[in-house]
């Protein structure tokens, strides 16, 4: 997927275990405007999966996402 | 996806006895709610005892040092999970509502089985 340059907000989820990021993360996003980007960072590895599973539910945009070692970054978009 | 609710209904049927069993359904409960369902944990059997006023405290699902229940129940309730309490099982272990921790409601078998069968899931633990 590709990984967006802009981003309107960041939440850093690092050492959070599952499920406190997907929680935060929807917190955070009902805060957000629609059309504004979200880069969420975490190190729960169980995160790509829960991820993409929150972003299928809610119907939110998940424009992107990388893995480098442990991190991953999740870029979301309001879509909604 | 779709604009339409989804619900999930958990139950949770493990008391103060299997403390390693008590806080699964308040943590996948966060997680749906927080993934924009309608969520409730129904407490049957002997999942009342986890809801007396001053318990949560005192247990912890991992032995050694883990987190209090407490934290997983804040959490569910913050993320809007609805708690609901069988009538009967609340006999069954000598509990009323006023010993158990507020925002509990009460529910009957009929009233459960209206909430199941509108839902899209049940789990049961």
């Amino acid at each position: 997927m590709a990984v967006l340059d802009h981003v309107d907000q960041t939440l850093d989820c690092q050492g959070l275990l599952c499920p406190i990021p997907v929680v935060k993360t929807n917190k955070k996003i009902k805060e957000m405007a629609i059309g504004q980007t979200l880069l969420m960072l975490a190190t729960d590895p169980g995160s790509m999966p829960d991820m993409t599973a929150w972003a299928k539910q809610t119907g939110q945009e998940l424009v992107g996402s990388e893995q480098q070692g442990k991190l991953f970054k999740f870029y979301i978009r309001k879509a909604k | 996806m779709s604009e339409d609710v989804r619900r999930v209904l958990y139950i949770q049927t493990n008391g103060v006895d299997e403390p390693e069993r008590s806080a699964t359904p308040f943590h996948l409960a966060s997680a749906a709610a927080s993934m924009d369902m309608e969520v409730g944990i129904y407490f049957t059997v002997n999942g009342p005892t986890l809801l007396k006023r001053g318990v949560a405290e005192t247990i912890s699902p991992k032995r050694n040092g883990g987190a209090p229940l407490t934290r997983f129940i804040n959490q569910a309730r913050e993320c809007g999970v609805k708690f609901y309490v069988c009538t009967a099982s609340l006999d069954l272990n000598d509990l009323k509502l006023e010993e158990l921790i507020d925002g509990v409601e009460l529910l009957g078998a009929a009233a459960f089985n209206d909430m199941a069968v509108e839902a899209d899931q049940v789990i049961s633990f």
